[in-house]
């Protein structure tokens, strides 16, 4: 067995070398034997293919485009074609409306004029003929208080209170 | 040795050693943060695959990692280029993480969601160097079994782990960046290799 078989480095040295913290006498150690930088070597290469398969799979995933994201937020609000989509909807549900009601309000403006005017002729001839069927319906007809023999004089029982008499 | 907060990672203050810090380094770290598409193509499975590797949580990651390249690329005239952009990045990611995990929205999802890596499938994506066809697939099965252990470690001790050896950040850097004393670091670190070492087989 030869000096450096006898004495290798223990797992604390390995780990203190493969940290970067090793001793010189531990390097110089790993210089000299072949099984303890094997064993350096050996712990490298697993974690080398490990980084290897790691990076490649994150090469994989699909990539994104970070310019859009990048942009300040107002640009890329004003830019988003969902955003314009929605603006548009929300006039058109606003707008709409609106102009449905100043275009019935112009109509009714328009036509309450004409109706307003020909109300008060309307109004007067309606009186008019309303008198005359009055006084057609009146024409020949007798009096209540003949057809009845009413006499013009008080009632019996105010006959006693003047003051309702004058009422 | 100044303690990292969120504010001088995301302006790029952190200094780490070999790494390009001249004023031509920064104008064209600069003028690479100027275009975000081409950050993101750069830098995005790279983010991905870090906060994966700390967390095991694939939507996670995608979210972070993209939440990170966005706060590079609106901050980017505060990076200093006293670090590499891929450092200062990850920075970034861990500062977002962190404000994810704080988040109760995160808390809750955490809990009814059951959100994994297959291992399996990410295995399958080792790239083949040549070797034998059996060489593959020994290859393939100590990959999930390094995603597999990993899987048991404590958020801590995956964070560093991912730091120190998947972006290779040493250990003073790391105890910056998280905030951490370095003999913490250097436990946690401690831990999760005794971990992943003695489930990977004796051979390592």
């Amino acid at each position: 067995m030869t000096p450096e078989q006898s004495a290798h480095l223990s797992e604390e040295a390995i780990n203190d070398f493969l940290i970067g913290l090793g001793s010189p006498d531990s390097e110089a150690h790993l210089a000299a034997c072949s099984k303890c930088s094997s064993r350096v070597k050996g712990f490298r290469s697993e974690v080398n293919d490990f980084n290897l398969a790691t990076l490649a799979w994150s090469e994989a995933r699909p990539q994104v485009r970070l310019y859009e994201a990048a942009r300040p937020q107002a640009r890329r609000f004003a830019a988003s074609p969902l955003i314009w989509a929605l603006a548009t909807v929300l006039l058109l549900a606003v707008g709409f409306p609106l102009w449905k009601h100043f275009q019935l309000a112009a109509n009714d403006a328009s036509a309450k004029a004409p109706v307003s005017r020909d109300s008060e002729a309307q109004i007067a001839q309606d009186n008019d003929l309303l008198q005359s069927v009055n006084v057609a319906l009146n024409e020949g007809e007798e009096s209540p208080v003949a057809v009845y023999h009413l006499s013009e004089a008080p009632h019996p029982r105010l006959r006693s209170r003047p003051e309702l008499r004058k009422q | 040795m100044a303690t990292y907060s969120a504010t001088t990672l995301e302006l790029g203050r952190p200094s780490f050693a070999g790494i390009e810090s001249s004023v031509t380094g920064r104008r064209g770290a600069i003028s690479e943060l100027d275009d975000i598409d081409a950050l993101s193509r750069t830098y995005r499975a790279r983010l991905i695959r870090f906060v994966v590797n700390a967390t095991g949580d694939p939507d996670l990651a995608e979210t972070v990692a993209q939440d990170a390249l966005l706060r590079a690329y609106n901050g980017r005239e505060a990076f200093r280029g006293d670090c590499g952009i891929a450092t200062w990045l990850t920075g970034i990611a861990i500062n977002v993480l962190r404000n994810h995990q704080r988040t109760e929205r995160y808390k809750f999802w955490k809990k009814v969601k059951s959100k994994a890596v297959d291992v399996q499938e990410m295995a399958s994506f080792l790239p083949a160097d040549g070797s034998s066809a059996e060489a593959q697939l020994m290859a393939k099965e100590k990959v999930m079994q390094l995603a597999r252990v990993l899987e048991t470690l404590s958020s801590n001790q995956r964070t560093v782990f991912a730091m120190r050896f998947t972006e290779e950040m040493e250990v003073a850097d790391i105890s910056e960046m998280l905030g951490m004393q370095v003999n913490t670091v250097r436990t946690h670190l401690h831990r999760a290799l005794t971990a992943v070492r003695s489930q990977l087989g004796a051979k390592i």
